[in-house]
């Protein structure tokens, strides 16, 4: 048992302060939703709104184009989850449980691969996406996601087939299975965690992705959430409280999904330094 | 090793197979974008992206000339350093303190999770709002708590948007460098600490000799990703301020963006671009070899 020593006591007002300054512009978020517009536009502003409302989340669903920036949000982060996991999983395969040359030379490509910044490669891509006739389709945005997303998925997955026992697939090759079938019915089902982490780390990211959508989305129609938010704030500049309504609707999906990969990211990013 | 020869090579060939459907489609999404965005630096491109006519090193001169760039360049270091080491010294304060057994230490942690949890391009726009001058909840409440008497309409002049949006950025990169840091503590072992005792050693003596040399491997790791994070952050800079007012808070990254498809000057974005990929191939380079000296992947 750990003392409780004055130090001990001295946690809570520093962990409240820091919470404090965290979550403050999400306080502010659920604040302003909350507000009608003559309490969003008074002066000075306060926090606790006075006469409480939710017509927010309803005006902005029906009066917005909410539902369509979903609707194409989860369009493209199903669609680049489902890509990259089709490339994902024989690549991860490999780099896991076959011996080849390169092997450590892709790995090492891998890993500095995700550190390149898309828009490096946004002016090239742009021409490419053109050429291929995607400009304003929503398959821009997954096959640009899904290649920025895959070199760490293939990472984070290889990392979880390699702590899988080899031992329980050559188990299944001696009983007779092919290697397909070794693979599909018992490395996949041992390592399910890990592939459902790589594809929420996917989804996460290609539905947060905004940069790529900005340049490649033209339409109202096709806009995804970020960019349907981002020019909420152009077109309908007063409307602040829809916007925060908007908001907290779309980020409710990501941050709970998020907290089921958040210490498989840690590692997998910090890699051996963490371990334990 | 020691296989016969047939089955290694037939081993090999289905490990290439199996790697072929990924590396295409990094191939034609990535690296072809790459080389032909170099080539594009040594050209002379209308504002359509088409190459017109070849020009050397032209795209480069031009941009080096600007003393625009220089000032670009060396707010992308100074925004990249600043927002670094406050990462880095917010988030080890956040990880000692969780790192005490109290009550409600999982809420606390789940809490802190958050801001990296969240969408970054969302959080800049709500912390666009809260930065607003009139109705924004954050000079309101600065001013309300006596912290500044008159703080600054944030966004509206060069040096406080810089700042504002240094903040965001710093804001959104807390979490991770927090986690990092309480994973690496929590893989301290605790006895450790006991002989530290037993020799004498205070709580600060006991930071200095064996949480700080015990944790350098996870601060490098964790510096250096942040550093590429940092560099690259697009989202926050371009939502909060498109890089304005002007350029004064333009980094590296928004720069390119801004020049090609605001300007429409893309031989110059080009160059630009060349010189940001070669700036971090260098800094991920020395993550690559830093994750596989601790690492036992491979």
């Amino acid at each position: 048992m750990k003392k409780k020593n004055f130090n001990y006591y001295l946690v809570y007002p520093a962990i409240i302060f820091i919470l404090v300054v965290l979550l403050f512009p999400f306080l502010v978020m659920i604040s302003t939703a909350l507000k009608p517009l003559e309490e969003v536009y008074a002066t000075p502003p306060h926090w606790i709104p006075q006469n409480f409302t939710l017509a927010n989340f309803s005006d902005v669903w029906f009066k917005y184009p909410l539902g369509t920036y979903f609707k194409n949000s989860l369009i493209v982060a199903v669609g680049t989850t489902v890509l990259n996991t089709i490339l994902c999983i024989p690549a991860a395969y490999a780099v896991a449980r076959l011996r080849f040359r390169a092997k450590s030379f892709i790995m090492y490509l891998f890993l500095i691969v995700q550190m390149f910044s898309p828009v490096i490669v946004v002016i090239s891509l742009f021409k490419i996406i053109a050429r291929l006739g995607l400009l304003n389709n929503l398959l821009s945005l997954i096959f640009t996601n899904g290649v920025f997303t895959l070199a760490f998925a293939i990472w984070l997955l290889s990392g979880y087939f390699s702590s899988v026992p080899k031992e329980i697939e050559e188990a299944a090759l001696i009983d007779g299975c092919s290697r397909m079938q070794s693979v599909v019915r018992v490395l996949l089902p041992v390592a399910m965690p890990g592939v459902i982490t790589t594809v929420i780390y996917t989804f996460i990211t290609a539905w947060n992705e905004f940069m790529f959508a900005l340049t490649f989305i033209t339409s109202m129609d096709k806009r995804p959430l970020t960019l349907g938010l981002y020019n909420f704030v152009g077109r309908w500049t007063v409307q602040w409280q829809y916007l925060m309504a908007a908001a907290i609707l779309a980020l409710i999906p990501v941050v709970v999904l998020f907290m089921f990969i958040e210490r498989d990211l840690v590692k997998g990013l910090a890699g051996g330094a963490v371990k334990g | 090793m020691a296989r016969s020869g047939k089955f290694w090579k037939t081993e090999s060939t289905f490990a290439y197979l199996l790697l072929l459907p990924a590396l295409i489609f990094l191939i034609v999404f990535m690296f072809y974008p790459i080389i032909y965005v170099f080539f594009m630096s040594f050209f002379k491109v209308n504002k359509l992206a088409e190459l017109v006519s070849f020009s050397g090193l032209a795209n480069y001169s031009y941009m080096f000339s600007k003393p625009e760039f220089w000032q670009i360049i060396i707010r992308s270091c100074v925004w990249t350093a600043l927002a670094v080491a406050a990462k880095t010294i917010i988030g080890l304060i956040i990880a000692l303190l969780l790192n005490v057994d109290f009550r409600g230490r999982k809420i606390a942690r789940t809490l802190t999770i958050i801001p990296w949890a969240s969408s970054v391009p969302i959080s800049a726009m709500i912390w666009q709002w809260t930065y607003n001058n009139d109705f924004g909840l954050l000079n309101y409440t600065l001013q309300s708590l006596g912290i500044m008497s008159s703080p600054p309409i944030w966004l509206a002049y060069p040096r406080s948007a810089f700042f504002a949006c240094l903040w965001v950025d710093i804001w959104c990169g807390i979490p991770f460098m927090a986690l990092v840091f309480l994973a690496g503590l929590q893989a301290i072992p605790q006895e450790l600490y006991e002989a530290a005792e037993v020799d004498g050693a205070g709580s600060l003596a006991k930071f200095r000799s064996v949480t700080l040399p015990l944790l350098s491997g996870v601060l490098t790791i964790a510096t250096l990703l942040s550093i590429l994070w940092t560099f690259n952050d697009f989202n926050v800079i371009y939502i909060l301020t498109t890089g304005g007012p002007g350029t004064s808070t333009d980094i590296l990254i928004t720069y390119i963006y801004k020049y090609a498809f605001q300007y429409l000057r893309f031989g110059p974005a080009a160059a630009m671009a060349v010189i940001t990929f070669a700036i971090l191939l260098v800094v991920s380079i020395i993550y690559a070899r830093s994750y596989f000296k601790r690492g036992e992947i491979l």
